[in-house]
């Protein structure tokens, strides 16, 4: 995990102990899941975060306050997760099965993508660049976007390679992409 | 007039003078004055108690309500309905023709006759006293009267006064002349107009026309004003001749007004004895003027005629028993109680063996004499004669039933006295079973009501509105006691307990007579928690009002910093709140206050806040969006998706695998 030294936390979560408690109210609970799905995309895309592993992080500042002496719960932050998943939560989150969904990274029960942009909205993102930089029609290897030194400093810089080959299947579906090559060695076409 | 105002209690029933009794109640009922229906009042409850007939209307109960008391009642007849006429009762009233009034026993006589006035002012009718110009001799004697006027017959040429109501502005030569009193011809007309041309001329000061509905019942009988049966020496009246007419005795028979002190009539030679003269005061006494109650507009005229009368329609039936009761009622009268002497203590009651001390010359000297001993004698004397008094009346209450009755006002109390004396510790249980006598007269038990095929739901509406008046009861003050708020279970063993066993109500008829408040707007209401608990509470005492009360709080909790050491901005938060804190707060019961801040919970006013030392509650930041300015927009959008269309859906249902 990187450190979280410069992150800040909004004044509930330094200081509103019902904040870690779901509420049973529902109009208040959605709103309390909003606030937390807010969080934690904010959380994630200021440490580049695109996996949560909830076992991992359950014990980092995100779910526990220490001056507060309050956390979330591995059981509640599931329930934030999986309504982060959910058409209401704005699929913001995506369940990573077992054996399914490109296996690596953490794997296992409780890890989720957390897509403070979701795959549609980084393939814009990187459309926008490869248009910026007047990269179209040219050919580039998804070490060169992800890792490349002509992309450092775009937020899709170190992006999981999971995350990039759905976003740019999504430019495909549209036409916008065409991907080239095998496993592990694919090249990606703008147009 | 004939129809009292009524005063409701807050549970919209009438509320019963001391000593009144509930007899029977019945829904549906309109009124008829006359052949009319009265408007406004026809579709209420009519409560016969022992008193009086109320009728309270269902609409505007506070408006439209009025009693007529049983005294005031002559005869009163039943009709059993045809067709589509309801059956009716028909009250007529006592008529202020003394011909109409058969002579009165005299015993009755004389206790009307004697506590006459403190009677009638115990009749909580304030328009009923002021009113008289009877009553205040003062006010009655300023104003001229109008029999100062008199005609000569041309017959007997015996000088009649001119009727009060014998206007010379209205009067038409139709109206009804009365006969001479002497000889009985009637006048012409033209005479009597003459006479009271000239009295008028003669006088400056007319007669007021506003006596004139009250004196019209009078119209064709002689004006014997009580006030100078007994006083007519200070009658500032100087007129000699209404002076003399004033101070005469009415011939029974002949009508003849006779000296008071003459036995036989001086015209035709009939008895006058004290009984006639007695009755004729007593009919006095009782054609005294009503205070004018609700009449239909454009008939008011002709209502004061003998023919008036009132009918109270019963269109869901009832009538049968409302007839029976109120012949047991007209014939118990127990309106005359009221101003009977109180139940000979015991000194008079046991006479020469107790009550008196008969000295040796056989003297009798009132007892008060011999309880002179003083000291610890004294005390024990004192003690022993209390004891001895209280078996009396108890002893002679239990001979008979008769007597049980009459002085069961008296066993009440001492039933009272005892229960209080038996324990002095007084737990609210003691209290409620002295309380218990009490409650037991104004409680509605089944037989009370008609058997017609809305009595279930008449049954549970008087309970309610008797529960209503159980709770709102401030010498009772039994919801102040628990804190404004209490569970139904409670206040049903409470109730039943309080009828001292008698008509025990089922939970259930309970818990529906008490659902049945909010419909019949009495200011108590049913509530009911989440977790299925019933309470009743003041209706006045919303949840909102609960909510502000309990925000109030919390925000005065933001200017004091909690007590242990806080690493939360409480100035911008407040602090949290158990039900145990707000139960001491607001004196409620833990129960109860957690179920209230779970209430506000439900409305979102509040949130909770579960930790280590129990549940607390906070004032609801999180639905606010007070913190958007520290996240700013940075492009995270915590909206939900738009719902996708089908056709979309799939193809990237199809894309997602073929990727996967």
């Amino acid at each position: 995990m990187p450190p979280t030294t410069d992150f800040t936390f909004p004044t509930y979560h330094q200081s509103y102990p019902p904040f870690y408690t779901l509420q049973p109210n529902h109009q208040t609970l959605t709103s309390q899941l909003r606030k937390w799905s807010r969080l934690i995309q904010r959380y994630a895309r200021h440490h580049s975060l695109f996996k949560l592993s909830l076992p991992a992080t359950i014990d980092s500042p995100l779910f526990k306050n220490v001056s507060l002496k309050k956390r979330l719960s591995l059981q509640d932050a599931t329930k934030v997760l999986d309504w982060m998943c959910t058409d209401e939560g704005g699929r913001r989150a995506e369940k990573i099965v077992e054996g399914g969904g490109g296996g690596g990274g953490g794997g296992g029960a409780g890890v989720y993508w957390i897509w403070w942009k979701r795959p549609e909205e980084w393939g814009e993102e990187i459309v926008g660049w490869v248009e910026r930089t007047g990269q179209k029609g040219v050919v580039l290897t998804l070490y060169e976007l992800t890792a490349g030194e002509g992309s450092r400093g775009e937020e899709f810089w170190g992006m999981d390679g999971e995350v990039l080959r759905r976003a740019l299947a999504g430019l495909v579906r549209k036409g916008r992409a065409q991907v080239f090559g095998g496993e592990g060695e694919e090249g990606v076409k703008f147009f | 007039m004939f129809f009292q105002p009524l005063d409701l209690t807050t549970a919209l029933r009438p509320s019963l003078l001391p000593e009144e009794t509930l007899l029977f109640v019945q829904d549906a009922v309109g009124l008829y004055e006359g052949k009319f229906k009265l408007p406004n009042h026809q579709n209420g409850h009519a409560y016969l108690t022992s008193h009086r007939v109320c009728y309270v209307d269902n609409l505007e109960p506070r408006k439209h309500s009025i009693a007529v008391d049983l005294k005031n009642v002559e005869r009163y007849e039943f009709y059993a309905g045809f067709l589509k006429s309801s059956a009716k009762v028909t009250l007529y009233p006592k008529a202020a023709k003394p011909s109409l009034i058969p002579t009165r026993n005299p015993s009755t006589f004389s206790n009307s006759h004697i506590a006459g006035s403190p009677s009638r002012s115990a009749n909580a009718s304030p328009i009923h006293g002021g009113r008289s110009p009877f009553l205040s001799a003062g006010s009655g004697r300023s104003t001229p009267r109008p029999s100062n006027a008199t005609w000569i017959c041309t017959i007997c040429s015996f000088s009649n006064p001119v009727p009060s109501n014998f206007d010379t502005a209205t009067a038409t030569p139709n109206m009804s002349i009365p006969p001479c009193l002497s000889c009985g011809i009637k006048p012409t007309f033209p005479q009597l107009l003459k006479a009271a041309i000239a009295n008028a001329a003669g006088r400056k000061t007319s007669q007021p026309s506003s006596q004139e509905p009250e004196q019209s019942l009078l119209e064709d009988q002689d004006q014997f004003n009580v006030e100078s049966n007994g006083d007519y020496a200070d009658s500032p009246t100087n007129n000699p001749s209404a002076l003399l007419r004033k101070s005469r005795f009415q011939c029974p028979r002949c009508t003849f007004l006779n000296y008071p002190s003459l036995l036989t009539c001086e015209l035709c030679g009939g008895p006058l004895s004290a009984e006639s003269k007695a009755a004729e005061v007593l009919g006095e006494d009782l054609r005294r003027p009503e205070s004018p109650g609700p009449t239909l507009d454009g008939f008011s005229s002709g209502l004061n005629s003998d023919t008036e009368c009132v009918k109270l329609s019963f269109r869901a039936g009832g009538e049968k028993i409302f007839h029976e009761r109120l012949k047991g009622a007209m014939v118990q009268r127990k309106w005359l109680l009221q101003s009977a002497p109180p139940v000979p203590d015991s000194y008079q009651s046991f006479g020469s063996g107790q009550g008196h001390v008969v000295d040796s010359d056989g003297s009798v000297r009132p007892q008060t004499e011999r309880a002179r001993t003083v000291g610890i004698a004294g005390l024990e004397r004192q003690g022993l004669e209390l004891r001895k008094k209280n078996e009396v009346v108890i002893g002679s209450a239990f001979e008979d039933l008769d007597a049980l009755m009459a002085s069961a006002k008296e066993i009440i109390a001492l039933a009272e006295s005892f229960a209080k004396k038996s324990d002095d510790g007084s737990t609210e249980a003691n209290q409620l079973i002295a309380e218990s006598a009490k409650a037991l007269d104004m409680v509605t038990t089944k037989d009370m009501l008609g058997s017609s095929s809305g009595s279930e739901s008449l049954y549970l509406s008087e309970m309610s509105r008797n529960l209503a008046e159980y709770l709102t009861d401030d010498a009772k003050g039994i919801l102040r006691k628990e804190g404004g708020i209490m569970s139904l279970v409670d206040l049903w063993a409470v109730f039943n307990r309080a009828r001292g066993g008698v008509e025990l109500i089922s939970p259930m008829e309970f818990e529906k007579a008490a659902r049945l408040w909010e419909k019949l707007k009495l200011p108590i209401r049913l509530r009911q928690f989440k977790n299925g608990l019933l309470v009743v509470q003041q209706a006045d005492r919303t949840d909102d009002k609960t909510i502000a009360q309990l925000l109030a709080w919390l925000q005065e909790l933001h200017h004091f910093p909690p007590s242990d050491d806080v690493n939360w901005d409480y100035e911008r938060f407040g602090r949290g709140i158990t039900a145990q804190e707000a139960a001491q707060r607001f004196g409620w019961s833990v129960g109860v206050a957690s179920e209230e801040l779970e209430m506000a919970e439900e409305k979102g006013v509040f949130c909770r806040e579960e930790g280590v030392e129990g549940l607390r509650f906070w004032e609801n930041w999180i639905v606010s969006d007070h913190d958007g300015e520290e996240e700013g927009d940075d492009g995270i959008s915590v909206e939900p998706v738009r719902t996708i269309p089908d056709m979309e859906l799939v193809q990237r249902n199809l894309e997602e695998m073929g990727l996967v």
